[in-house]
């Protein structure tokens, strides 16, 4: 399976890389409105994710016969202020997180930083959970959210 | 427009939506993942942080795969590279060069600041434009479509204030 991982994620990080999605100016040019390139690719992952998915949860298995699971993100005040923060984040470096490793990857140096950066935002929240946890209204650490 | 790496000219948008729907779609039917990324940050904390939020069940079995998932996202940006011209470290930032022109000192303190937000803040909503964007949004799930309507529109603001206003 790792093997299959390695396969997925390279292709994934070779499409980010030749698209647009691991570009600055194309991340810029979304933002300004001027380049419709990344409003497609995101419009056209979703159109045909949906459809896939609806069938996957239909057959409710995985090729090899695992009842599919899917664990669904909770609810809360951190759903919006988060993805605030991460928005601000996005516009700064030009990458979100898959293109920050594409972009080191592609030997862009200041990706380095933004991958440190956001290695120690997460770090940061984590060592934070337990005094976030009821300012947003986030799950407890005890019972990781699961549904099917 | 030419892209930053190589002046490459880019791939068709479809093309690019039509492999990532290719591969979240297999993640799943094969492998029973649900296509995140930012999770991986966690995981590499996890590596070093031995605290109960970076041991819980959802990192020990999600580094598994995640990990040579992200492995994989570095190996495409290097193929990439390497397809495209060769391989070689660059500080290339294409529109901020020309319009900011700051050292490269600068460039890394931007990027680590950037970066922080991206961090926390993806972790804070519980994902990014993979999980979120893609995933969530293609799963018909609320708070995906919350998360995603709020960081286009943080970005569009942030990028609209620095390109548009502080360096107009």
């Amino acid at each position: 399976m790792t093997l299959l991982y390695l396969v997925l994620g390279t292709l994934f990080g070779f499409a980010l890389s030749r698209s647009g999605a691991a570009d600055y100016d194309y991340i810029q040019g979304m933002f300004l409105f001027e380049r419709f390139q990344l409003y497609g690719i995101l419009a056209t992952g979703v159109l045909l994710t949906a459809p896939g998915l609806w069938l996957i949860k239909r057959r409710a298995r995985t090729l090899s016969g695992t009842p599919i699971e899917i664990e669904l993100k909770p609810m809360n005040r951190g759903t919006i202020a988060g993805s605030l923060l991460f928005g601000v984040g996005w516009s700064l470096t030009g990458m979100c997180p898959g293109p920050i490793l594409v972009n080191i990857g592609e030997g862009k140096v200041y990706a380095l930083a933004a991958l440190a950066g956001a290695v120690a935002g997460a770090a940061l929240f984590g060592s934070l959970y337990e005094r976030l946890q009821p300012l947003f209204g986030l799950p407890p650490l005890t019972k990781p959210a699961k549904a099917a | 427009m030419p892209l930053i790496l190589h002046g490459l000219t880019p791939i068709h948008w479809a093309a690019a939506g039509a492999v990532i729907a290719f591969v979240t779609l297999t993640l799943l039917l094969l492998a029973n993942r649900r296509l995140g990324v930012s999770s991986g940050l966690e995981d590499i904390c996890s590596v070093v942080l031995d605290t109960a939020y970076f041991r819980r069940g959802a990192i020990t079995s999600g580094r598994v795969w995640r990990f040579p998932f992200m492995a994989g996202l570095l190996l495409g940006g290097f193929l990439s590279a390497v397809l495209g011209g060769g391989w070689s470290p660059t500080w290339a930032l294409g529109m901020w060069d020309q319009a900011v022109g700051l050292g490269h000192g600068a460039v890394l303190a931007w990027m680590f600041a950037g970066g922080v937000l991206t961090g926390f803040g993806t972790r804070l909503a519980n994902g990014c434009t993979s999980g979120h964007g893609i995933f969530g949004n293609s799963n018909f799930e609320w708070p995906s479509l919350l998360a995603s309507a709020s960081f286009m529109a943080a970005g569009i603001v942030t990028t609209q204030l620095l390109y548009r206003v502080i360096l107009r």
